[in-house]
């Protein structure tokens, strides 16, 4: 209704309120309010972080108990006979650091492959009309729905056929797989709520569909695309059912089929197991961190100038 | 043409043999979970000693978590892709045998002239053998002597004793509870650990004489009505009915527990997690009057042989191996276990004093390991164990769980 | 004219859809076609000469008391899960999206509330199988606070294993929702917000008129992936209770593995699972549908 009053107001600046004359303005009020909020933002912030990361406390500590201690009662954060002995069992180990090596380079090898894939093909269902779109969309959905636990066995034949068996590849295409339509749809989405108008122009002004794909959506897109990566990552990194079956040697395996060869027939060495994770999780934790920065940049004011 | 055949087929036998191997020709793959339960590198030298005295054999490892092998060499079977040789639970080799993944070993023994009079047992479907236990591991009862003591109670050698102390126990206020079932689900091996041992123990069976299912007949319904005594009695510890024999031994060494059936296999485990703990191992407890022979449960590791094998004569010798007096010997010694060739005397010298005790017990008793070699015995168990969680969490009668167990196996037998 | 263009389209179309779908049909479409095919025969993998036997194995199923048991667990794992991921995912991103703390506040909140993520489902198990123990440390946790009198067998219980299990999962699972959240939070023109205050609007007010209809398309393709996926959510139930005790957390995954690998049923657990397959695939259906309709 009042148009004039989309010149850009820096967001710091305060709003009068006396342009709209519905608030009176009550500077004190204000303060106390943002008081207000910050707290009970922080409380919301630290009874999730509770949930979330108590556990894992839990986890970390554990990693450092002996055996029995792990299942003392009452349980105890810190225990006398804590140490670094699982750490070094599994750094000392090194079939165990092959695990890990493998890990990385099958969980970045789909990340980055899955997002190649996908971003073409979300750029053709979010900027193309073709005939058997919404077939071929529902494929892509639909291919994910099987439970992978049944399709062990054909997949595995599968797989054994293609000469796949017990190779990077093997694992890495696997997983792409499942990462793609997730990342597909993920994308699709991500394009839809960027204006078509942004690479028509640029297609107007004589640039290719593939060349407005690449200098005008992708950049703007790359915070969907991180996360989309971090997601393909991590369900390259934790998966487990397929690992276990599509490899057989240690030199192909990977972290989560370590940690259960740490689960014995009679018994399990519980604080390697969580050694392990922890050793796992750190350069994950780091990565994250260093992507962050990408989700904060955002499309925030960038998107509707040009 | 024909040197550089040789010479890339060395190098690629060399680089997957590890590099000991001198020009060996033949490699036979070994799936198994033992490596990771032997301490480092004592398998592979067993392994490597084998290599040694058999030139032109290279023996890949390929070793897996015990939790899911059985299910690796199903998916292997269904595309081609099964090793040579393989470790096999008794429980699955009906099924493996049925299916046709694993060779008959008798045609194998007679090919290979060999004089099986040295195997302790050999496990037979429909008459031929297909699976050979290499290490026997028996499942005594242990017992935590200070919390008996603590409780002013004997250990108990009747089955209204074992109640009766077991009671004691969760009244002394330890807070430790009298015994332990680990009746989890995802594997339902609590059945053949923890309830049917007690059947067995009192002479009981679980199979009629021809060899088909029993299991409502008296030896188990007495049984049965034993646990669910205990059960409603609050003396059998909480949190069993998805707890697993890995939770079940540290229940027992942090005390929370007085007495278990268990693997041998947790003796040493036991006593490098908690070296103070004063425990002993005995046999189970009987049927009150009954003064016959006990039968001792015991598991294998046993070993079998793929059907498809391409090298079925090396893959043999690898089993005469491991089954040869010195080999078995030493494997069985590793692993705390019982030796499968029947010529090895076990040497306790050098092992905790308990294991000669289990021994005695071992030798005093027979062997019993009814569920090895049934068809789908996991299956026979989960059956089982999903109606005994009802007896015990929902009360139902005795008599009527059993009554259909009894017609599920008729089944599946 | 406009022919040729449109084919020109189509085939550009196509060319950029190419890589996936080579990788799908070779990869994922022949082996669900082998389950389809599995199913309608009378015993597969296990028999050397499977029939033909058309639609038995589904009958059978359907008839099976067990596998109505998995249909209504899996409804409620699947229901209470995915709401609470939507919940926590939303709260939690918005939460880390204000405005009002410092950066380093907020990084530092991200990280944790995205350690659940980081830990593969194995040692998810293991651990929570460790603090809902019942001499582990949330019962220890729970007594000594007096929340409740006495320890608590979260997993053994009959009456408490399924919510036993359903936090678990909601506790796994929220972090991936949290951080397509936040992405699409992120994407939300600052200006919209700026006019809104303008105008006068609450925070309130933001929420169900800025916040909410912007965030719909992303909320709505999280939701049918996280029914899908959490509809098959196999390790996490197998490693913490097997399906039990007495059925109580026997999902269609559980049923299915347990007719596969302990009744070397393959082609009724390919039934089973081809079930779950058209239930999802109506769901996808649904989905981009209601997508054509947006557009």
């Amino acid at each position: 209704m009042t148009t004039t009053t989309v010149t850009p107001v820096p967001p710091t600046a305060p709003v009068t309120g006396v342009r709209t004359g519905r608030r009176p303005p009550r500077k004190m009020t204000s303060v106390s309010r943002r008081r207000v909020a910050i707290t009970l933002t922080l409380v919301g912030l630290i009874l999730g972080a509770l949930f979330a990361g108590a556990p894992v406390i839990w986890m970390l500590f554990s990693s450092f108990k002996s055996n029995p201690e792990i299942f003392a009662y009452p349980p105890q954060l810190l225990t006398e006979n804590s140490s670094l002995a699982p750490y070094l069992a599994i750094l000392n180990d090194p079939r165990q650091l092959r695990f890990f090596v493998n890990s990385y380079v099958v969980s970045l090898a789909v990340a980055v492959l899955t997002l190649l894939v996908a971003v073409h093909a979300a750029y053709a269902f979010s900027r193309y009309d073709f005939p058997g779109k919404s077939i071929v969309n529902i494929a892509v959905i639909s291919v994910q729905a099987v439970p992978p636990i049944t399709l062990l066995i054909p997949y595995f034949g599968l797989v054994v056929a293609l000469g796949l068996y017990n190779t990077y590849p093997g694992l890495i295409l696997t997983y792409m797989v499942f990462t793609l339509p997730y990342a597909i749809i993920m994308m699709t989405g991500y394009f839809n709520t960027l204006p078509k108008e942004l690479d028509e122009a640029a297609r107007v002004d004589g640039t290719s569909s593939f060349g407005a794909l690449w200098r005008i959506l992708i950049p703007i897109a790359v915070p969907g695309m991180v996360s989309v990566g971090m997601y393909t990552f991590m369900i390259a990194w934790n998966e487990y059912l397929f690992a276990l079956t599509l490899t057989r040697t240690d030199d192909m395996r990977t972290v989560p089929i370590g940690i259960q060869l740490l689960m014995g027939q009679h018994s399990y060495d519980w604080n390697q197991m969580m050694a392990m994770s922890v050793l796992g999780s750190l350069p994950v934790i780091l990565l994250f961190i260093f992507f962050q920065r990408y989700f904060i940049g955002g499309m925030t004011s960038g998107s509707v100038k040009s | 043409m024909a040197t550089l055949g040789v010479a890339a087929l060395a190098a690629g036998c060399g680089a997957s043999g590890g590099g000991a191997s001198e020009g060996g020709d033949v490699t036979i793959e070994f799936m198994q979970w033992w490596e990771p339960e032997l301490p480092d590198g004592e398998f592979a030298a067993l392994i490597e000693q084998f290599e040694e005295e058999n030139p032109g054999i290279d023996v890949e490892l390929l070793s897996g978590p015990y939790a899911s092998i059985k299910d690796q060499v199903i998916a292997g079977s269904a595309s081609g892709t099964m090793p040579d040789v393989l470790g096999l639970d008794g429980a699955w080799v009906h099924d493996f045998a049925t299916q046709g993944s694993i060779a008959d070993l008798s045609a194998a023994m007679s090919d290979a002239g060999y004089d099986d009079s040295q195997l302790a047992a050999q496990v037979q479907v429909d008459g031929s053998t297909r699976m050979i236990p290499v290490v026997n591991f028996a499942y005594p009862m242990f017992v935590n002597n200070e919390l008996l003591a603590e409780a002013g109670v004997e250990v108990p050698t009747t089955r209204s004793e074992f109640m009766a102390a077991a009671q004691a126990v969760t009244d002394s206020g330890s807070g430790a509870a009298g015994f332990i079932a680990a009746l989890g689900l995802e594997k339902p091996n609590g059945i053949n650990i923890d309830i049917m041992p007690w059947t067995w123990a009192s002479g009981g069976t679980m199979l009629s004489d021809e060899g088909g299912p029993a299991v409502n007949n008296e030896d188990v319904t007495s049984t049965v009505d034993f646990i669910k005594q205990m059960w409603d009695a609050g003396v059998i510890a909480p949190g069993g009915l998805t707890m697993a024999e890995q939770d079940k031994v540290e229940e027992f060494t942090n005390e929370r527990v007085a007495m278990m059936v268990s693997s041998l296999a947790h003796i040493n485990l036991i006593r490098e997690n908690s070296p103070d703990l004063d425990f002993s191992v005995v046999p189970l407890p009987v049927e009150d009057g009954y003064t016959g022979e006990s039968g001792v449960r015991y598991a294998s590791w046993g070993i079998g042989m793929s059907a498809n094998s391409e090298h079925p004569e090396e893959s043999w010798k690898l089993i005469e191996f491991l089954m040869s007096e010195g080999a078995n010997g030493q494997l069985s010694a590793l692993a705390n276990g019982f030796p499968g060739n029947a010529n090895v005397t076990p040497d306790f010298t050098e092992s905790d004093p308990l294991f000669e005790d289990a021994f005695t017990i071992w030798e005093a008793g027979y062997p019993v390991s009814e569920f090895t070699g049934l068809p789908l015995a996991d299956e026979l168990m989960r059956v089982f164990d999903e109606e005994l969680q009802q007896v015990l969490a929902e009360d139902k009668p005795v008599d009527e769980a059993l009554g259909n167990i009894q017609t599920e196996w008729e089944g599946i037998f | 004219m406009a022919q040729s263009r449109q084919h020109k389209v189509t085939a550009a179309a196509f060319g950029y859809l190419s890589p996936t779908l080579v990788l799908l049909a070779v990869l994922m479409a022949l082996p669900i076609g082998m389950v389809v095919w599995y199913s309608l025969q009378n015993n597969v993998i296990t028999n050397a000469n499977p029939e033909f036997i058309g639609f038995e194995h589904y009958l059978d199923i359907f008839g099976d008391s067990q596998f109505h048991a998995a249909i209504k667990n899996t409804s409620v794992f699947v229901l209470a899960s995915v709401v609470a991921h939507l919940f926590l995912g939303l709260g939690f991103a918005m939460l880390l999206n204000t405005q009002l703390l410092p950066h380093w506040v907020k990084t530092l909140f991200r990280t944790i509330f995205v350690l659940p993520w980081l830990l593969t489902v194995a040692i998810v198990a293991v651990l929570w199988r460790l603090i809902l123990n019942p001499s582990g440390v949330f019962n220890y946790l729970l007594v000594s606070t007096g929340v409740i009198d006495s320890p608590q067998e979260w997993l053994a219980d009959p009456k408490l294993a399924l919510f036993a299990v359903v936090l678990i999962n909601i506790w796994c699972g929220y972090p991936f929702f949290m951080i397509s959240m936040l992405a699409g939070l992120q994407g939300i023109s600052a200006e919209l917000y700026e006019a809104a205050s303008v105008d006068g609007a609450g925070l309130i007010r933001k929420f169900f008129s800025i916040t909410l209809p912007q965030l719909r398309p992303i909320i709505i393709s999280m939701l049918l992936l996280d029914i899908i996926w959490t509809s098959h959510q196999f390790t996490l139930i197998w490693m913490t209770t097997g399906g039990g005790p007495l059925d109580r957390t026997e999902l269609l995954s559980t049923y299915t593995y347990k007719l596969a690998f302990s009744q070397y049923m393959f082609s009724a657990a390919s039934a089973s699972a081809v079930v779950v397959l058209v239930i999802s695939a109506v769901l996808a259906f649904a989905y981009v549908r209601h997508q054509r309709a947006r557009d």
